[in-house]
């Protein structure tokens, strides 16, 4: 055994080293681009070839850094102290007790009535298990989602963890440290871990404590807690910067020690719009003990008898503190605060906005959100105010309508930020469909557009490099931004978060003055740094849907994932061995064996009536496959007019059932018709990017048909690195549920007609010219395009879609009967044309 | 009169085979004879050698949920 | 690896035995008794229609005792019958056989003068333990030797005699203590229940007892008097025969009895011993009790989740069962009530490293799935499934044969010959005709050699 170790650890080295060639490459090749580029290019992710790659240690070689980094941001310090904590009760000391090391916890005694308590928590890492099938499992999981990191939620037991970040964010949305510890203890089989409760309170001793809120054009510095505030104004830079103004209002304020004494803001009687009034009971530790739907309540019931959230102390919770401050000294005290660790929290108090104007926008009637949209927003707007901050839905999921509703409570005047012009334009036809706004009050800013609104409020819709990118601006352009730069704007609304590079995202940041943000994304993959700057340039993570269980009530469709192993062959294997690294990775792209695995299942699931996408990252693999399989393709490079051509055909066209797209497809297309993936390359082991593409299809229309399945495909060369890749890829989605079957072997493919590269003379020709291609072919795609995505008209059309699927079931995907794809259901559904008003009613009718 | 030679027939995958042969190119000193796409004849002495090379080789192609965990615990 | 066959139950194994053995087992009452209980109810029917009947049957008389359609029992009662020599049969009649038919007598109207139940002690133990003790002494001593079987360092190791019972059934393998390892067989062991484990270990004691010289009349003798004897009650050493005391040392190894020091004078049955044979014969197969786990008691005991990102979650707090998980689960925290841990490529390898199939991971964890998990079908996630399978696929991607490759034959003919040679010996691992090549196993290539050089001879 040792030997074996000892003798292996040169090769992991070699390997190891190859890799990072691998990297070094890349780095290269970043360092010519363009600073706006997505994730992928951003340096950490591109210069190691996969996101995580900087924590692993591995890292540590000499990256040169295009990212900007914000000025510090109060990264939370507090750790989970473990070197002191004492299992102080006896240990066990059974044998196998060793297996465990310090991870024995075997001494935290149960409590009595353990069993109707659904968690553990782990005082080592700070890691929560909670069994989901629990009765208390729905309002714990509200709970948990509010003050930890959900790490894994398959079926039975999901896993959390509490991180100094979802503290930060807990109590950013009003939880206070001591219904974090009394809650955590109420549902946890053994009593909180005493490091657990430390880690808690140096978590949140200062996060949260002290808000600034913007009513009545004044500013004021608020806290629920007096003595905070006690402490701000003896600060010596703070202090004078307090000005005694007159009392606002007059009613219900008293002024004591100086410092103006209120009633807390609550929810009142701000009505989100779509939801059902009264009927708020999403936020829990917010609204305590709830009434609401009566067959809820024996287990609203349960949930009180074991968490019994008793709010005896709701004298002092109900009351703020705030002194007031001149409008030009918020930049010093928030400066102020940051440094003695205080961070400000922003708060807009928009029913109490005298100065900016009113926009004239509410959801149609007709329109009526989710249960899940409902909760996340009021995360956002427990205490009548707005709180910025970020809301994580999976792709599909409806991102769109929670800010558009957002917007619609605010009714302020708003800007929406998204990554590509096809983006704009999604979002402006989204408003107007769904809520009131009149055309004329909506801009698009975009390179084609530069509209304005005329009235003194309204909607602009832009993308972040038309704000952010300040060079080769024209007169046009800059007269715009001057608009946008000149004006106060009520929202912000910050689409796909977690593409945007932190340097563009200051700038756009700061350029605008908005009085609350809200970012929209659906994959925070965790340990990705960027947590850091989208915490402090927009605010904590309000809310992370659950994907499975979006999928199981129907909300986003039900995908079946596989992943397909392909055999190299042998000419291509011995080639392999012996290449480069860059060029290993042309040759398991172009693996013979790979491409007629496409092949059959292009084939395959166009019989059975399915739009299929095939991704490549690697452009030359792209038009090799797509050249020959007579496809049409889009990468960078493909002229506006012909990726709308190809876009409409895909929608529209029986005959275009199969379109090839680059990374440029990764986001923000919105293809509906989409009901199956395939993928044939991908960034190195980006997780993100797996959960980007799979949320291609979840929005798939026909997705509340009974029994229907979309399909997600990862072909996958075997013993290559793309094996090692796909498992990590996929470790995110998995961590969410889904299950990557493995498929060894395609049935009848050898049979296919017309099956490409079935002699050694083709193999051979396709390996020649793989050769002949430069280092760079083995690249991925440089810059990103999706900017600009579609031509001058705006004309993304959406118009009548005649959805064309065939029912059936891939057996072989669905049971556990064995490895092969054995199925081949020829048969078809008839054709279905939905009206698209009934399709409308129909999506109502839903709730 | 034919010729015997000893030695280990192994019997595997094309890819597992040019692993092997990969392995024979630096020394020459593992393969004894190459008979078709899935078989070989190596030197006994080699045996081991060879299997804990492919563990190795194979191991890196294989992600290891442990490095996510190890992201995660940072 | 060689996978050990056991005679799968006493059943078997008492089948097995010729009749002068079997006739002088039947002189035990006890004996008769516990094997009278170990049959089918069938059996026991016949064998209580002709116990107090001095006559013999008619053999159609027995049809009048059985339902229709239920002649495949009936056929399957009397094969057991006769293969245990229970039954006489001539000319169309049949009768018991007269030793076992005293035997059972005496034991069921308590005319035994054997002494083949025990004879309690009739004085009073100044060191008397209770069953709550012989419960825990049975459990520990058990238990260390499942511990050391999943390679638990519990710090002690069972005595040599247990050790060498585990090497010589093939459960484990490996010379010293230090370095014994846990076998397929040995895995499969573990996933039984404990009566069933029990009764695997003392078939292996039987056979072993046999090299040992020792009679297996009075081992078996004793096994039977075991099952018989009354829970928390100490017996006297005296009516045991020398064969009888000595495996009395062994049995303590094992929980099966509790004696404070070995020259004490009295001996208590543990629990172990006293259901023994308690149960019908349907425990004592490996499969049978595979069958069990499997059906309504296990649904409640059940303990593991497997989910599909490879997590396991079993709640006990066994350390035995924490053990076993250990064998092919990366552990990583523990609870008082609950292990979490997860699957990986680098566990299941060790395991199967340790000669453990991915067929029988995925029993164990089919078998001890969790309430939770039973509500869905398939029961476990087919993804982590298949992969555990595949992980061994990978394993088994290398087969190696030694032997001998041969080439450069100077005809086609001298080819054809030899080749088919091989053929016919079965020791053919290659060949490829059209290059003149073949490789021949190491085994047979001595006859080979013999063969060539005879050929060679001869042509010359």
């Amino acid at each position: 055994m040792s030997s074996a170790a000892t003798y292996s650890r040169p090769v992991r080295q070699a390997a190891k080293r190859s890799r990072e060639l691998i990297m070094d490459d890349d780095d290269e090749a970043r360092l010519s681009q363009d600073e706006y580029s997505d994730e992928y290019n951003s340096s950490e992710s591109a210069a190691t070839g996969d996101e995580d790659e900087e924590y692993t240690g591995r890292g540590s070689l000499p990256l040169v850094r295009l990212r900007v980094k914000p000025s510090p941001p109060q990264k939370p310090t507090a750790a989970l102290n473990t070197s002191s904590f004492d299992p102080s009760g006896v240990m066990k000391g059974d044998g196998i007790s060793r297996v465990f090391g310090r991870a024995d916890f075997s001494y935290l005694m149960l409590k009595p009535d353990h069993a109707s308590r659904p968690l553990w928590i782990n005082p080592l890492d700070g890691r929560i298990i909670l069994e989901s099938y629990s009765p208390l499992a729905e309002q714990a999981q509200d709970f948990l989602v509010t003050i930890a990191e959900p790490v894994s939620r398959p079926s039975h037991i999901h896993e959390y963890k509490l991180t100094p970040y979802s503290l930060y964010a807990a109590v950013s949305v009003g939880l206070e440290t001591n219904d974090i510890i009394s809650v955590l203890n109420r549902l946890s089989k053994v009593a909180v871990p005493q490091n657990i409760i430390d880690f808690i309170n140096s978590c949140t001793v200062s996060y949260g404590k002290v808000k600034l809120v913007l009513k009545h054009n004044r500013y004021f510095v608020e806290s629920p807690h007096a003595d905070t505030l006690q402490m701000l104004l003896k600060d010596s830079e703070i202090g004078p910067l307090r000005i005694e103004g007159d009392d606002y209002n007059g009613t219900s304020t008293t002024i004591v020690e100086g410092l103006v004494r209120e009633k807390a803001p609550s929810m009142g009687e701000l009505t989100i719009p779509g939801t059902s009034k009264g009927n708020n009971s999403a936020a829990i530790a917010e609204s305590g003990n709830t009434g609401g739907d009566p067959h809820q309540q024996s287990v609203e019931d349960l949930f009180t008898s074991v968490v019994g959230l008793d709010r005896e102390d709701d004298d002092d919770m109900d009351a703020v503190h705030s002194f007031e401050i001149a409008s030009e000294s918020v930049e010093t005290v928030k400066k102020r605060c940051q440094e003695i660790d205080y961070p400000v929290l922003e708060e807009y108090d928009f029913r109490n906005d005298a100065r900016n104007p009113n926009l004239d926008i509410d959801l149609k009637p007709s329109t009526q959100i989710r249960p899940y949209q409902e909760k996340s927003l009021s995360k956002m707007f427990g205490n009548g105010r707005a709180r910025s901050g970020i809301i994580v839905l999976p792709c599909g999921a409806g991102k769109t309508l929670v800010g558009i509703t957002a917007a619609c409570t605010i009714k302020k005047s708003v800007i929406v930020l998204c990554t590509s012009s096809v983006s704009v334009m999604q979002w402006r036809q989204q408003f107007l469909q769904w809520c009131t706004i009149q055309p004329e009050n909506i801009a698009v800013f975009t390179s084609e557009n530069k509209e304005k609104f005329r009235n003194e409020s309204g909607l602009v819709v832009s993308t972040y490099s038309m704000v952010a990118n300040t060079r080769n601006r024209s007169h046009e352009s800059q007269k715009m931004m001057d608009f946008l730069t000149s004006r106060e704007w009520g929202f912000v609304i910050l689409d796909e978060v977690h593409v945007v590079p932190a340097a563009m995202f200051r700038r756009v940041v700061t350029t605008i003055a908005a009085h609350a943000k809200l970012g929209l994304t659906a994959t925070l993959v965790r340990e990705d740094d960027k947590i850091d700057d989208l915490n402090f340039l927009i605010g904590p993570k309000l809310y992370e849907a659950n994907w499975m269980d979006l999928a199981n009530k129907g909300h986003i469709a039900n995908v079946q994932c596989a992943e397909v192993w392909c055999p190299m062959t042998t000419e291509f294997y011995n080639e392999y061995l012996h290449e480069t690294p860059r060029k290993r990775r042309l040759l398991y792209i172009m693996n013979p064996k790979k491409f007629q695995a496409c092949q059959f299942l292009i084939n395959y699931h166009e019989k059975r009536g399915d739009k299929i996408i095939v991704f490549s990252d690697n452009v030359y693999a792209l038009q090799a496959y797509a050249q020959k399989l007579k496809k049409f393709f889009i990468y960078g490079g493909t002229p506006q007019g012909e990726r709308m051509n190809i876009l409409q055909n895909f929608q529209l066209n029986p005959e275009v059932n199969t379109i090839f797209l680059s990374k440029v497809g990764d986001t923000s297309i919105d293809l509906p018709e989409a009901t199956c993936l395939i993928q044939i390359s991908s960034h190195y082991g980006s997780r993100r990017q797996e959960a980007q593409r799979l949320g291609r299809i979840l929005r798939a229309k026909r997705r509340n048909d009974e029994g229907f399945n979309a399909f997600f495909y990862s072909l996958v060369s075997k013993d290559t690195q793309e094996m090692y890749y796909s498992t990590k890829r996929q470790a995110f989605l998995v961590d969410q549920g889904y299950a990557f079957k493995v498929i060894t072997h395609l049935q009848g493919m050898e049979n296919l007609p017309d099956l490409a590269y079935a002699t050694v003379a083709e193999r051979r020709e396709l390996l020649q010219s793989v050769l002949l291609q430069n280092e760079e072919a083995a690249g991925i795609e440089n810059g990103d395009d999706a900017d600009n995505f579609v031509g001058r008209d705006g004309g993304y059309v959406k118009s009548v879609k005649r959805a064309k699927r065939t029912m059936g079931s891939l057996s072989s995907l669905a049971g556990g009967d064995d490895m092969a794809y054995v199925e081949y259901n020829k048969s078809k559904n008839k054709e279905k044309t939905r009206n698209p008003l009934i399709k409308k009613l129909y999506y109502s009718k839903k709730k | 009169m034919p010729r015997a030679v000893k030695g280990v027939l192994v019997e595997c995958d094309p890819s597992i085979k040019a692993l092997i042969i990969n392995l024979d190119s630096k020394n020459h000193n593992v393969v004894l004879a190459d008979l078709d796409d899935e078989h070989l004849v190596i030197e006994e002495r080699m045996v081991e050698h060879v299997k804990r090379e492919l563990d190795s080789q194979l191991a890196e192609n294989t992600f290891k949920p442990a490095e996510l965990d190890d992201i995660q615990r940072k | 690896m060689s996978i050990p066959r056991f005679r799968t139950s006493i059943n078997d194994y008492l089948e097995g035995l010729p009749e002068p053995v079997l006739i002088r087992l039947y002189y035990s009452p006890a004996t008769c008794l516990a094997i009278f209980r170990l049959l089918p109810a069938m059996a026991q029917l016949f064998i209580m229609t002709m116990l107090f009947n001095d006559k013999p049957l008619e053999a159609t008389d027995l049809n009048g005792w059985v339902q229709d359609g239920s002649t495949p029992k009936q056929y399957e009662a009397l094969e057991k019958l006769r293969g245990m020599h229970l039954i006489k049969e001539s000319q169309g009649t049949i009768s018991l056989q007269k030793t076992f038919r005293a035997g059972l007598r005496n034991a069921l109207t308590g005319g035994d003068h054997n002494n083949s139940f025990g004879i309690p002690c009739n004085t009073e133990d100044k060191h008397k333990v209770d069953i709550k003790f012989l419960d825990e002494h049975a459990n520990n001593q058990w238990e260390l030797i499942l511990h050391f079987m999943v390679g638990t360092d519990t710090g002690k190791v069972p005595n040599n005699g247990v050790l060498s019972l585990l090497r010589h059934s093939g459960l484990m393998e490996g010379s010293a203590p230090s370095n014994m390892l846990i076998t397929n067989a040995g895995f499969q062991f573990l996933l039984q229940d404990v009566n069933a484990q029990i009764w695997t270990l003392l078939l292996q004691y039987l056979n072993m007892s046999e090299d040992l010289q020792m009679d297996a009349v009075e081992v078996l003798h004793f096994l039977f008097m075991l099952g018989s004897l009354e829970l928390g009650q100490d017996y006297s050493l005296v009516a045991l025969s020398p064969t009888q005391k000595i495996m009395l040392d062994d049995l303590r190894d094992y929980g099966i009895v509790y004696q404070r020091k070995s020259s004490s004078r009295r001996f208590y049955p543990t629990r172990l011993a006293t259901t023994l044979t308690s149960d019908t014969g349907a425990l004592l197969t490996a499969s049978a009790s595979m069958d069990s786990a499997i059906s309504q008691k296990e649904r409640e005991t059940g303990f593991v989740i497997l989910e599909t990102n490879f997590k396991v979650y079993a709640y006990t707090d066994s350390p035995l069962q924490i053990a076993v998980l250990n064998l092919f689960v990366h552990l990583k925290s523990r609870f008082v009530n609950m292990v979490a841990g997860q699957i990986s490529r680098e566990s299941v390898r060790k395991a199967l490293s340790n000669g453990i199939t991915a067929d029988q991971i995925i029993t164990y964890l089919t078998v001890h799935a969790h309430p939770q998990m039973r509500k869905s079908i398939p029961l476990l996630p087919p993804t982590v499934v298949d992969q555990i399978r595949l992980w061994q696929l990978e394993m088994e991607r290398m087969k190696i044969v030694e032997g001998y490759l041969y080439s450069d034959f100077s005809s086609k003919n001298e080819y054809d010959v030899i080749a088919g040679y091989a053929h016919d010996l079965g020791v053919m691992a290659w060949e490829k005709p059209n290059k003149r090549m073949f490789f021949v196993t190491k085994e047979g290539n001595q006859q080979i050699v013999d063969f060539v050089r005879r050929k060679v001879h001869g042509g010359a």
